[in-house]
């Protein structure tokens, strides 16, 4: 697999020189499977660039498919749907899965983000590809676009996200991204989930000290990501993910290292620790 | 009056090295009209770093303001969430928008928050929120700031607003098709007219109203803030998305009188370089007949009340960054 990172930071997109480096667009990631196939985790900004670079593929000629993983519904996560330029292309085909109990409940989500108050497409049925929705039944395998895929359901402040990992081949990429845990910490799903990761992208929207006026928003600081990694076991490289919209680049570089020294008292100094940024490519 | 723009992108936020000198956030422009609380056109994304501005200007967690919105289309109301007065007990916001057939303003606001959308439902945040549901062709006051509206040719229709304070003016025109080809209102287009085709006579006279309505409100004013979103090839593949060139706006501009046009609602593909080339151009077309500016985030306006001592058509004077960021 391998897997590029389009849109790294959560809440909204920041513009600005302050983010150059690793980007203001919201969270979109892809994942090229070793067969050559493509899976989407989550449509936040990131999904126009990366769109507008899969019109030279089959999917700018109709013929292209691909699947969609929505960890849940914040706008954040599905802000860039219809600036995607392949879905308006008749011919092509996706399969959209996201943190619903059923597949018309997903249609309806994103029906609702067409409303023609806010949106000039009006309804889903004006895109042009083909759109099949699936909710995802956490701890339930299923298979897409040859990769085995599972989920967990983690706690998103009043909400939930989905936790999703995919294998293919050995090997496995685990994205789990707006998560809040309890005092308690992951759940025992979530750290199954997590375990042996060859990549863990996980949230890490700011610091401990940034987390007392945010609490209800259910967001992860850096130490919970490294924590959860440590905790999970056989976790090889945590990729820190879904930065808060007023961090700079300079203060995620140093919740990167601050997450690297973090990860050393925990006993854990052997994984890897990288910051996502757009345009990072991960070969797994 | 001072006018700062603080979100100049039209349709979608676009962070990057490419969009650094004119910026990436959605629409949103504040107005400081002498004798009245702020004025902010637009929530695009641009309204976050507004927020946090106006709270520190003041020094306190809470702040007065009002909002006219364009329309609700996400790139004109995205930020509003994020804009943080309104989790300070205290503050009020009183939004402005055109009334709608099927619903109430602050039904569609909060919609925008509910649940599986936003954590942060409006009905939660401590601010009190009013709404004014507005007519085409109303006038109000906000205190000292008169404010007037017209109608625009958009997909679900957007309002153009004009504000006269202390004798300066500015109209906010955004999002708008030109008033020749199309008339844009509630239906959904899926296949454009051909351009040049002759129009329902209908649809042609309500277009020419609309123009003349607009001719009206713009008539005189110091800034004319206007959406510049196409190039002209850009138009002709897509006329029936809602927005102009900068050759409608100059027409609108020179026909109704304007001193200064500044483009704005930059396409999200447009890169600066590609910005300053299209600022030149319409310069060099025009000439002297209309001052242009290119809108760009952090670009604060000076608009000099006409008065002794003063220029007799008004001064621009474009007097840089904007704090806060």
């Amino acid at each position: 697999m391998q897997v590029r990172f389009w849109g790294v930071r959560g809440s909204i997109p920041a513009p600005g020189p302050e983010t150059n480096r690793y980007g203001g667009n919201t969270s979109c990631v892809s994942v090229t499977t070793a067969s050559g196939e493509l899976i989407i985790i989550d449509m936040g900004t990131g999904a126009m660039p990366l769109g507008h670079s899969l019109m030279s593929t089959d999917l700018g000629r109709g013929a292209g498919k691909a699947t969609l993983l929505l960890s849940h519904s914040h706008w954040d996560h599905i802000q860039g749907f219809p600036f995607f330029p392949p879905i308006f292309v008749p011919g092509n085909h996706f399969s959209i899965y996201g943190n619903a109990k059923s597949s018309s409940m997903l249609e309806g989500i994103l029906e609702g983000q067409m409303n023609p108050h806010f949106s000039p497409i009006y309804t889903l049925k004006n895109l042009g590809a083909d759109i099949e929705f699936s909710g995802v039944e956490p701890g339930k395998p299923f298979s897409a676009a040859g990769v085995t895929i599972r989920a967990c359901s983690n706690p998103h402040g009043v909400a939930t996200a989905l936790a999703y990992r995919l294998e293919e081949n050995g090997r496995a990429l685990v994205y789990a991204s707006d998560v809040g845990y309890p005092d308690s910490g992951p759940s025992a799903e979530a750290l199954a989930l997590y375990h042996g990761a060859d990549v863990l992208i996980h949230d890490t929207t700011f610091a401990p000290e940034d987390r007392q006026p945010r609490l209800d928003r259910g967001l992860s600081s850096y130490v919970d990501a490294a924590r959860a990694a440590a905790l999970a076991g056989g976790v090889r490289h945590l990729v820190l993910f879904h930065y808060d919209q007023d961090y700079t680049d300079d203060r995620v570089d140093e919740m990167r290292d601050a997450c690297r020294r973090e990860l050393a008292d925990l006993g854990a100094p052997d994984i890897q620790v990288t910051a996502a940024a757009e345009a990072l490519t991960l070969d797994i | 009056m001072k006018v700062r723009f603080w979100g100049v992108r039209g349709s979608i936020p676009v962070p990057g090295p490419t969009t650094n000198r004119y910026g990436g956030n959605t629409s949103c422009v504040e107005v400081e009209a002498p004798g009245a609380p702020p004025i902010i056109i637009d929530a695009g994304t641009g309204i976050r770093k507004l927020g946090k501005a106006l709270l520190s200007r003041e020094g306190k967690k809470k702040t007065r303001a009002h909002l006219l919105i364009s329309h609700t289309h996400w790139d004109h109301i995205q930020g509003l969430p994020f804009f943080s007065p309104l989790y300070g007990s205290g503050s009020q916001l009183t939004i402005y928008a055109r009334q709608r057939d099927d619903t109430h303003l602050r039904a569609i606001f909060a919609s925008q928050t509910e649940d599986p959308y936003f954590p942060v439902p409006l009905a939660s945040v401590k601010a009190d929120i009013q709404f004014r549901e507005l007519v085409e062709g109303q006038e109000f006051f906000i205190d000292g700031a008169r404010v007037r509206c017209t109608r625009l040719n958009h997909p679900w229709i957007a309002m153009a607003y004009r504000i006269d304070a202390g004798g300066a003016s500015v109209v906010y025109a955004s999002d708008t098709a030109p008033f020749s080809d199309i008339l844009l209102e509630h239906e959904f287009i899926a296949t454009p007219p051909k351009l040049g085709a002759p129009l329902d006579p209908r649809d042609a006279e309500i277009l020419a109203t609309m123009r003349a309505g607009l001719i009206d409100l713009c008539r005189g004013v110091d800034l004319l803030i206007y959406d510049t979103q196409f190039t002209p090839e850009e138009y002709g593949q897509k006329p029936h998305w809602g927005h102009s060139t900068p050759d409608d706006a100059i027409a609108v501009a020179i026909d109704a009188g304007a001193k200064t046009l500044a483009l704005y609602h930059h396409a999200p593909a447009r890169t600066d370089d590609e910005q300053d080339r299209i600022l030149a151009e319409c310069r060099a077309r025009v000439g002297s007949r209309l001052g242009i500016i290119a809108a760009r985030e952090g670009m604060e306006i000076d608009l000099v009340a006409e008065g002794p001592g003063s220029s007799p058509t008004g001064d621009v004077a474009v007097t840089g960054a904007v704090g806060g960021h």
